[in-house]
């Protein structure tokens, strides 16, 4: 047990879990957006991946690796536009438009770069490079903190000012309070004068956005390279979190940062004696517990708390 | 049926009413004919725009599954699976109810099918009935944990089921690498089954070749009926199609929604259950890693091409593992990737999940008839 809590206190562990979470925060807050706007946004998934792709072969073909991840985020705001679209214009299923978009973007990677790099794998034949780190001078020479916050990719200082970004975008401006109006009640906000759908436009865009630096953060940050299907799932573990914290930012924030430290841990254990897969479960038991005691509460409060547009 | 003879009143209503289900059903069956031609044409555009030959991709897609007859064993089998997959989703939707279960439910029964196959010994026939049961026992189980918290508690069953998916997959995975690993193998895979619980070949029965294909499908197009007949003509099934249609009213109308919402979640685990006794039982033998792939997704979208009617979902399953098989061929054959069947299952999935598209058409034809007018 020692070895355990060894492991656990040490900064690489740390930096390890600020690294794991990243793309869980980015698109978690994503997909909160998307949720407080009234259309559920299941795509994430999906949104991560084309963007890790697309980040990828862009900056691969053009030698520049901010130009990859612009494209790279702009394909995954397209993909939440036309979730948009698909909902409010064809009156799709928000979910089942979400699985189709989850499964073009899964087979779509995959044809994109079997045409184009003739590898059924990924793009590791391409020298794309990755997204530049962040040194903050000074705060190297503090001891613990140095070794936790140098060195990490700037998607990853991204990702946690997400957190305040969005908290600030809900609470704090004329455009957050439209979005939470419009996800709670749209009639009532169309009555008073909030054009719906331009709201749930913008905030679908926005979702897709966050999403895309997820991706792109995979690709061009976490390795330097697109590998097929390697979100593996995590924009539905965020969607998750999305659920668990409470469609708050902060806890959304706290249960994003919750996922990516069980799964840090699951690798550190693969080390011990512990099975890893059996490990990796708790994050998943903990949200269906927290799942069912978040669903009896507001049963009993009777709708208190902010409700999901999928509910 | 009762003794006293029909008036001809309640003849004649009676014939109306299969005529209105007879047109149902065509009407069901022309939508997913157009909604997978309009898909096909968006991916000869594809191949055409990457710079691929669609025509002879086609050909290969379309011709290649039934060239031999070891190919249509594969399809056949792939179908088996996925038709039940699809399936067991089937019966959620038509509650309205969004279950993305099928891959825990698959798992857990596979790997109910194969700890009762492997570790019980029994008398043949019983060896093959006992692990499908288990296994449709521990998929209804799987089914039954979001059933219950989205029936009784109003939790979310998209995010509770997909929870439960991450969960299941690992503990497979765990069970599979570790206790259930063959001892002494270096890959990683349990033991065989006994032979006595395997589910017999098609090929023994028509004495050619057909792979893996197994009398899984038999039990499959079984099972497709009887849901057809649960969901058509029972009182059960009334209530999954009121609750589906109008939970309030249902309610309203002194149906126990909650309950009827549970008994969907358990008949949909169940079925993925046997999909998982199938994958063991009949196609594999014993547990591998990864056994169901991606089937439980495809699954979703069998059932959606054939809009929840179990009927339909045979017709779907079969066509659409018909593109799967005929992909792999594609791309022997062919220089154009496989991955390009996803594609166009992806276009069909949005086109059938636009519902204002249909009506936008028939809105517009409507608009021109009264202009040449």
């Amino acid at each position: 047990m020692s070895s355990v809590l060894d492991v656990v206190l040490s900064s690489a562990f740390l930096a390890a879990v600020l690294r794991i979470a990243t793309p869980y925060l980015l698109a978690a807050f994503g997909g909160l957006v998307a949720e407080r706007a009234g259309i559920s946004n299941i795509a994430l998934d999906g949104q991560m991946l084309s963007a890790a792709c697309t980040g990828a072969l862009v900056a691969g073909y053009s030698g520049s690796v901010a130009l990859g991840a612009v494209s790279g985020v702009a394909m995954a705001t397209l993909l939440g536009l036309l979730l948009a679209a698909l909902r409010l214009e064809l009156g799709a299923d928000a979910i089942i438009a979400g699985i189709g978009l989850n499964l073009l973007a899964s087979g779509g990677t995959a044809y994109a770069v079997y045409s184009l790099l003739d590898d059924k794998g990924g793009t590791s034949g391409l020298r794309s490079g990755s997204l530049p780190t962040v040194t903050l001078p000074g705060i190297e020479n503090i001891p613990v903190a140095g070794d936790v916050l140098s060195g990490q990719n700037m998607i990853t200082w991204l990702a946690f000012l997400a957190a305040p970004f969005v908290a600030w975008l809900f609470y704090r401006t004329r455009f957050g309070f439209h979005l939470r109006a419009v996800g709670e009640m749209p009639d009532a906000a169309e009555s008073v004068g909030i054009a719906v759908r331009r709201v749930q436009y913008t905030g679908l865009a926005l979702s897709g956005a966050l999403a895309g630096l997820a991706g792109v953060f995979l690709s061009m940050g976490y390795v330097s390279f697109f590998v097929r299907d390697m979100t593996a799932g995590r924009g539905f573990i965020a969607l998750a979190a999305v659920f668990l914290g409470g469609l708050r930012p902060w806890g959304v924030f706290l249960a994003a940062l919750g996922f990516g430290a069980a799964e840090a841990l699951a690798v550190q254990l693969g080390t011990l004696d512990v099975p890893p897969q059996l490990v990796s479960t708790i994050p998943y038991v903990m949200t269906l517990v927290a799942l069912a005691l978040y669903a009896w509460r507001r049963k009993r409060r009777g709708g208190a708390v902010p409700t999901a547009a999928s509910l | 049926m009762t003794t006293t003879p029909m008036t001809a009143i309640e003849t004649e209503d009676r014939r109306q009413y299969r005529t209105t289900r007879r047109r149902d059903f065509a009407v069901d069956l022309s939508m997913a004919l157009a909604t997978i031609l309009a898909a096909l044409v968006i991916g000869f555009l594809v191949m055409l725009a990457t710079g691929n030959d669609p025509i002879r991709a086609y050909e290969a897609m379309l011709t290649g599954p039934l060239d031999r007859s070891f190919r249509v064993g594969r399809w056949l089998e792939d179908a088996t699976t996925l038709t039940l997959l699809g399936l067991s989703v089937a019966i959620p939707f038509r509650a309205r109810q969004i279950s993305l279960g099928a891959e825990s439910q698959v798992y857990a029964g596979a790997l109910a099918a194969a700890t009762v196959s492997i570790f019980l010994p029994l008398p043949p026939v019983v060896a093959v009935v006992v692990p499908m049961a288990a296994a449709a026992a521990a998929g209804a189980g799987m089914g039954l944990v979001p059933g219950t918290m989205k029936a009784r508690l109003g939790a979310n069953e998209i995010v509770a089921t997909l929870m439960l998916n991450a969960i299941v997959v690992r503990v497979y995975d765990y069970l599979v690498n570790g206790p259930l690993k063959e001892p002494g193998s270096n890959a990683v895979h349990s033991e065989n089954i006994r032979p006595d619980s395997a589910l017999t070949p098609l090929s023994d029965w028509f004495g050619i070749p057909l792979g893996r294909a197994n009398i899984g499908l038999g039990v499959m197009l079984l099972t497709a009926v009887a849901l057809w007949l649960l969901i058509t003509r029972t009182p059960l099934g009334y209530r999954i199609r009121m609750t589906g249609a109008n939970p309030d009213f249902a309610a309203y109308g002194g149906i126990r929604v909650p309950r009827v919402i549970e008994w969907s979640f358990v008949i949909g685990g169940a079925v993925a259950g046997l999909a998982g006794a199938h994958l063991v039982q009949g196609v594999y033998g014993r547990l591998e890693p990864g056994l169901a792939g991606s089937l439980a997704f495809e699954g979703i979208v069998v059932a959606l091409l054939a809009r929840n009617n179990p009927l339909v979902v045979v017709v779907a399953g079969l066509f659409y593992s018909y593109l799967r098989a005929g992909g792999d061929i594609m791309e022997q054959q062919t220089d154009v990737g496989t991955e390009i069947v996803v594609v166009i299952q992806a276009v069909i999935v949005l086109l059938v999940t636009a519902q204002a598209l249909p009506n936008l058409l028939k809105r517009r034809i409507a608009r021109r008839q009264v202009g040449v007018r």
